[in-house]
């Protein structure tokens, strides 16, 4: 192992670990949070199982206006909301805030996408069989849409790993942080090409697991 | 078996059906024909409410669909099976899963939903390809896994929109066996939408035509019995050229 990766062992230790915390909330908060919220996206659609064109409006509203802020802006703008929920502003914990809503915005669209393509005839024939609205989505539309929603969440996790490197701002830590304060700001050019290193084959690894894993689950 | 009763439905600026009544008996195999746009697809949606009239009543066995609670509609579908043109099959499901979930779905007892998904497959002449999945079957195996989920829930009415016409000759003679079986054995009353002229000679007890949201006339057949397609390539010369040829 090069010298400056010894001697740096146990802050790379941690950031990694700080990295995967708050890609791993983020995670958890596009699953638990966005795909619920994609899937009423596309519930609530013109001519869909719910069609409600308020709540459509006021979620597309929502996820579009998260989407389009600069997402440094988006960390400080939040600010207080983080300050309010964690206690603090400061530290990785307060950084899976932002990444958190970013995260939920992010995936709940892809989510809508991947509803989309279900042929309608699958939702029209669950419908004849006298499925409830639950039973549409969780015995058809997750089932057909599956592997839409695991390339989705394939992409939506890269993303969130690269929202992840600028929560240095405020003090979140991760390989990102890392690589700017050690690599750059002291002049070890070295370090941070191993910086980023890291992250290609993270990203290469996270990428082919997804691709993997919905091209076997893919049965169309 | 099914009253339609002073249905008119309007889509945007467009009136699909115009104060339509029929009935279909129980126990009958009812034809809808007509051109494309006459409204016949939209008629048979209809009698299960996946297309809800502005005005009139739909009746089916004894009970008023318009008037139930979306619970009790739900209930009310599981006895009315449905296949569609394009099948409608769920891609990502085995031919065996394709079926069970419409067990699941009537709550249908779990330790005898093996034995009712193969018996369906079995009458369908499927039973071997329970493990497929639906992208490795023809359009005619695939019509019937659909045949086999729709008759899962032992459904008093079988809803049949175009079933055929994607379908080649041969294969459309083999569902319409298929269909002709499930209401001479099962009893099943079934209505089927067609543009095609022989489905409906072949295995309808009435008929009714339908025009620009209408039905023109409702007439009473004698079924023909399903024509013999045996493509044998004498069949394409002489069909192509009417002569018989002699020489293969």
């Amino acid at each position: 192992m090069p010298e400056v990766l010894q001697r740096y062992e146990a802050e790379i230790w941690q950031a990694i670990g700080e990295t995967f915390a708050m890609v791993g909330m983020s995670i958890l908060a596009a699953i638990i949070v966005g795909l619920p919220v994609g899937t009423l996206l596309f519930l609530c659609r013109k001519g869909n199982l719910l069609e409600n064109r308020v709540v459509f409006s006021i979620l597309n509203l929502l996820v579009n206006t998260i989407r389009s802020f600069p997402f440094l802006l988006l960390v400080v703008f939040l600010i207080p909301f983080t300050r309010f929920i964690i206690g603090t502003a400061i530290g990785t914990a307060a950084a899976t805030v932002p990444l958190s809503i970013i995260a939920i915005a992010h995936y709940s669209r892809l989510v809508e996408q991947s509803l989309l393509d279900v042929p309608r005839g699958v939702i029209e024939a669950a419908k004849a069989m006298g499925a409830s609205v639950v039973e549409v989505v969780f015995k058809f539309l997750f089932v057909e849409a599956r592997s839409g929603l695991v390339l989705g969440l394939t992409t939506s996790i890269i993303s969130f790993i690269s929202y992840s490197t600028i929560m240095g701002v405020v003090g979140g830590g991760g390989i990102g942080d890392f690589a700017i304060r050690y690599g750059y700001q002291q002049f070890m050019t070295d370090l941070m090409i191993y910086m980023i290193i890291i992250m290609v084959i993270l990203v290469q690894c996270i990428q082919f697991i997804g691709t993997t894993v919905a091209r076997v689950i893919d049965k169309r | 078996m099914i009253q339609i009763h002073d249905i008119s439905k309007r889509f945007a600026d467009y009136e699909a059906i115009k104060a339509v009544d029929i009935e279909v008996n129980e126990g009958e195999i009812y034809g809808i024909i007509g051109a494309s746009g006459a409204g016949k697809s939209t008629l048979l949606r209809l009698m299960n409410l996946l297309e809800v009239p502005d005005c009139g009543e739909v009746v089916v066995d004894g009970k008023n669909l318009m008037a139930m609670k979306p619970k009790q509609l739900r209930e009310a579908r599981k006895s009315m099976g449905m296949i569609f043109q394009h099948f409608n099959l769920v891609a990502n499901l085995t031919v065996y899963d394709n079926v069970e979930v419409c067990l699941q779905l009537a709550n249908y007892p779990k330790h005898q939903r093996r034995e009712r998904v193969m018996e369906c497959l079995r009458f369908v002449g499927l039973a071997h390809l329970e493990k497929q999945y639906p992208q490795s079957l023809s359009g005619g195996q695939k019509q019937r896994v659909a045949i086999a989920r729709a008759l899962a829930n032992e459904p008093k009415v079988l809803l049949c929109d175009e079933p055929t016409s994607s379908l080649d000759p041969h294969t459309t003679a083999e569902i319409l066996a298929v269909l002709e079986e499930i209401n001479r054995t099962l009893g099943v009353t079934i209505v089927i939408v067609s543009h095609e002229m022989e489905v409906i000679q072949s295995i309808c007890h009435r008929v009714s035509v339908m025009a620009d949201g209408s039905v023109y006339k409702t007439i009473d057949l004698e079924p023909q019995g399903i024509p013999d397609v045996d493509h044998t390539p004498e069949y394409f010369i002489e069909k192509l050229t009417g002569e018989v040829s002699g020489d293969a």
